[in-house]
């Protein structure tokens, strides 16, 4: 296959079968739309492209620039055909909460601006919810902005009933599925393909999947939120469920594992409403019926999430006998410790290197004189790895208060190191007894 | 009506759940007091200042816990705590001598708000802090010092606008602080002024929820802190105030339930959950919700301490390690002022039923013996059912979904705009318990309208299980609840 520009490359995803013995329906074949093989990587690129497409030249003659309200694969798609078009983008939104997305769309060039949270004191003089502030706002910025609105652009929907579809429907030799399942964002591939499916087969019947109000799936709006976006319309769908993160990070899993769909939570989540929606219906079935689900994106974006749902998924560190977490209360109190006053006659007697566990932005402002700065993290680390110093070296070390030093003084300690001190109380105790503290 | 009852049962703990539960002693309060009447609970603000003391000893910092004085007029809570360790930020002159009269000494007083010369000459000579929200204010600040010789003066500058690398993180403009970007000019006039004042820290004023807000507004402080150091100054605190929130309900399913189904309300899905169609806010457009609902987040899943907590432990955005352990590298302290998450589980509102009418419409109004003013939830955006406390047992109670109305001759005097489902028909006579006002919801805005007398306020205590009361103004704390010793 050989294209002239990437957004060629956008559309025409497989349709894979899910095996049986993963999902464990009788009657029902279940089909995966694998929508993370787009080139930017997700559904979304297809309503991207097909909402600035048509409006690129106006916004170059005019040096516009993009502008959208998106957490994640919008702004992701958007970002890169703004880059190819030599077009600034712009993401404004209230709901990045995936680091690895911000760090991605902060190096394809995008500028992202986040909108203030919930106010604590109730101020009624804050009317608008984002979508429409967004709206007023980019008034006020005049013509210098190309917003494709993609809540309530009807080219996002196009994008799905033009492509999406129409190619399911050609994957299925000509037939549409019994069941269509799809998670709620912004509605458009939902109400996109459903529209097309339905037209070729009333008998079709839609699943929306929304998520739990106090769960968090990147992609998917909540059912409140989803009444906030123009392109939604209930009766587009036969029913909504409701799917959790755990869902998400379950359905991610057996993808993952069992099914080389490396897909991520939105598309898990799809898998498990999609099977826990048919398992209800597989028995009653007497004729072979077929499903569709939509896996939105990839999984690797989503590492953080996952970890922290679910960290026994990464598994654990090997045991290391040598950390400070190992180290017991009664094991810290009774570490060798001295007082500022004995500290400042040993340092002057035994020359000692005097570790300071602090932050290096605190100990640039204050620090005992001739000190060197190793941060706790990386001195945990140090002592697996290996100290810059020896066994019969004299070490005092420092924290802010005496507890963390003490921790690693016993630590050194039983790993056989002679002459090693915890500063009690720590820098502010030696600040408070009046010891001197120089700065960079 | 919808045959299911939307519940919005409020988040009792002890002792204030007991309290709801004692009928007689409360029935014999307003009969002798009258409707409304607020209690107050001072002992549970103590226990809560050591609620916030144990999250500062678990990041091991050290500094001050201030009650904002703004979320209550209550002197037996004021003097209770000026019996513990805790300090209190005070945004007026009135409250200044509020506090002073309770016994809390300048040293644990913070001046915070707009200022006027009255206020910062009496916070000045008394030795309180005062927030600087502008150079203006210092200047002012600065030449009252040195004209009426009073003692230098510790200060909190308070900043605002601060910058994020890589992500914009917008806030809400504040009508409080110095822009960040202007610190230099900050500086310069505390150093010119040096004579006059006394930088012993930072302090952001925020009204969010967001912690990623918070986190870039304390890493902005602690930048501050060490600029100011780099000037021959000795700042050892960070200040930032409150905000922490408060969990109003008891369940969860229940607040998602309500707000889902009013949404339903509001497109025109289900019948009316409100008087006349009001939206709090939400607005149906072509099928589609616009608007922002401007309601309290009435169940939070993380609130007061454990607000804190979380807060503590968040990565500084640009510095990379924990704010706490931050703040705690740089040897400062943490000084907050809470003023609803201090107060949580202090107090409740007492209302008595007036009557009890069918209306021909089917609707169920119930008019209280109270304005909606003096039941400050409404205006606060809180939504929470009261507690029925029936004056006599009823034999067979039935649920109920009531319109709650005031007693002011003034169509909008509705205690709630929302249709509220009790367990029970209150009758008159009955009581309705709101639970949990004591922070912004008990004398905020109550009035005086129409000649109608504001609530009274009493203080309580448990004693060996019995509910020992005096009027909130006779409380004074030492070991016993007014009166005459037994």
């Amino acid at each position: 296959m050989r294209y002239d520009s990437i957004t060629d490359a956008i559309g025409d995803t497989p349709l894979v079968r899910i095996a049986p013995e993963v999902h464990g329906l009788r009657n029902i074949d279940l089909y995966a739309k694998l929508e993370m093989l787009n080139p930017f990587g997700s559904v979304k690129d297809r309503a991207a492209w097909n909402m600035a497409r048509p409006r690129i030249a106006d916004a170059q003659a005019r040096g516009a620039t993009v502008v959208e309200l998106s957490s994640g694969n919008t702004a992701k798609a958007l970002a890169v055909i703004a880059g190819m078009h030599g077009l600034r983008f712009k993401s404004v939104t209230n709901r990045m909460r995936v680091p690895e997305i911000k760090d991605l769309l902060l190096l394809l060039g995008a500028e992202i601006e986040e909108l203030p949270g919930q106010t604590e004191c109730l101020d009624p003089g804050l009317a608008d919810d984002p979508l429409t502030a967004v709206h007023r706002e980019l008034t006020a910025m005049g013509d210098a902005h190309l917003h494709t609105d993609q809540y309530f652009n009807e080219r996002n929907t196009e994008a799905h009933a033009a492509g999406t579809g129409p190619e399911i429907i050609a994957d299925l030799d000509g037939r549409a599925p019994d069941w269509f399942v799809a998670c709620v964002g912004t509605a458009g591939s939902s109400t996109g393909v459903a529209r097309v499916l339905r037209a070729h087969d009333p008998g079709v019947r839609v699943v929306g999947l929304v998520a739990g109000k106090s769960d968090f799936i990147p992609g998917i709006r909540d059912i409140d939120e989803v009444r906030e976006v123009g392109l939604f319309d209930p009766a587009a769908y036969d029913a909504i469920d409701a799917v959790s993160t755990d869902d998400a990070v379950e359905g991610m899993v057996t993808l993952m594992r069992r099914c080389g769909i490396l897909a991520g939570p939105t598309g898990g989540a799809a898998y498990t409403g999609a099977v826990r929606r048919l398992r209800a219906v597989d028995d009653t079935l007497t004729e072979r019926a077929t499903a569709v689900f939509i896996v939105c994106d990839r999984g690797e974006s989503y590492l953080g999430y996952v970890r922290r749902h679910r960290p026994e998924l990464f598994g654990r560190a090997a045991a290391d006998p040598n950390t400070v977490a190992s180290v017991s209360a009664a094991e810290a109190e009774s570490a060798a410790a001295l007082d500022p006053a004995a500290a400042r006659e040993w340092i002057a007697r035994r020359r000692p290197t005097v570790v300071d566990l602090r932050s290096p932005f605190a100990f640039r402002a204050l620090h005992i004189e001739g000190s060197i700065n190793i941060v706790d993290e990386v001195f945990g680390e140090l002592v697996r790895g290996g100290l810059p110093f020896g066994r019969r070296q004299p070490v005092l070390l420092a924290c802010p208060v005496g507890e963390q030093s003490a921790r690693y003084a016993a630590l050194l300690a039983r790993m056989g190191h002679e002459e090693v001190y915890s500063l009690a109380g720590g820098i502010i105790g030696w600040r408070d007894a009046g010891a001197p503290l120089v700065a960079d | 009506m919808d045959p299911t009852p939307l519940y919005l049962e409020p988040r009792l703990d002890e002792p204030l759940a007991s309290l709801v539960e004692s009928a007689e002693f409360l029935h014999t309060l307003t009969d002798a007091l009258g409707s409304p009447l607020n209690i107050l609970l001072p002992d549970q603000a103590a226990a809560n200042v050591e609620r916030f003391r144990a999250v500062f000893r678990r990041h091991s910092l050290s500094g001050e816990i201030c009650l904002a004085h703004k979320a209550t007029r209550s002197s037996a809570v004021v003097r209770r705590l000026a019996a513990t360790g805790a300090g209190i930020d005070v945004a007026s002159l009135g409250e200044l001598q509020h506090a002073l009269g309770a016994g809390f000494t300048g040293d644990r007083i913070v001046a915070t708000g707009p200022k006027d010369p009255d206020f910062l000459w009496l916070a000045a000579r008394t030795g309180a802090v005062v927030h600087l929200d502008g150079l203006a204010e210092l200047d002012l600040l600065a030449e009252l010092v040195r004209k009426h010789g009073l003692p230098r003066t510790r200060v909190l500058p308070r900043l605002s606008g601060f910058a994020s690398a890589g992500v914009r993180v917008r806030s809400r403009r504040s009508r409080f602080g110095v822009p960040a970007a202007g610190l230099d000019r900050l500086i310069d006039a505390l150093d010119r002024h040096r004579d006059a004042v006394d930088p012993i820290g930072t302090a952001y004023h925020l009204d969010t929820t967001s912690l990623d807000e918070k986190a870039l507004a304390f890493e902005g402080c602690l930048v501050a802190l060490d600029a100011l150091r780099r000037r021959g100054f000795a700042p050892r605190a960070v200040d930032i105030g409150g905000g922490f929130g408060t969990g109003y309900l008891a369940d969860a399913a229940q607040w998602e339930r309500y707000t889902t189904e009013l949404r339903r309300a509001v497109l025109g899905e289900r019948q009316p959950l409100t008087w006349g169609g009001h939206g709090y806010g939400l607005r149906a457009e072509g099928g589609t919700l616009r608007g922002a609902l401007g309601l309290y987040p009435a169940h939070r899943p993380l609130s007061g301490p454990d607000y804190l907590d979380r807060l503590l432990a968040r990565t500084a955005p640009g510095l990379g390690r924990g704010l706490g352990a931050l703040l705690l590298d740089s040897l400062g302290d943490l000084r907050i002022a809470p003023g609803r998450a201090l107060l949580d589980q202090c107090g409740l509102t007492l209302a008595a039923v007036a009557e009890v009418r069918r209306e021909d419409s089917g609707d169920t109004v119930v008019r209280l013996a109270a304005k909606a003013d003096d039941i400050g939830l409404e205006d606060h955006g809180v939504l929470v059912d009261p507690v029925v406390v029936p004056r006599a047992p009823a034999a067979d109670p039935a649920p109920a979904a009531v319109y709650l109305t005031g007693s002011l001759c003034l169509e909008s005097d509705l205690i709630t705009r929302r249709l509220v489902h009790l367990p029970r028909l209150p009758r008159p006579g009955d009581l309705l318990a709101f639970a949990n006002t004591a922070g912004y919801c008990m004398d905020f805005g109550a009035t005086r309208a129409q000649g109608r007398p504001g609530a009274r306020k009493v203080a309580v205590h448990r004693d060996a299980g019995r509910w020992q009361w005096c009027l909130d103004d006779r409380y004074w704390p030492i070991g016993r609840t007014g009166g005459t010793p037994a």
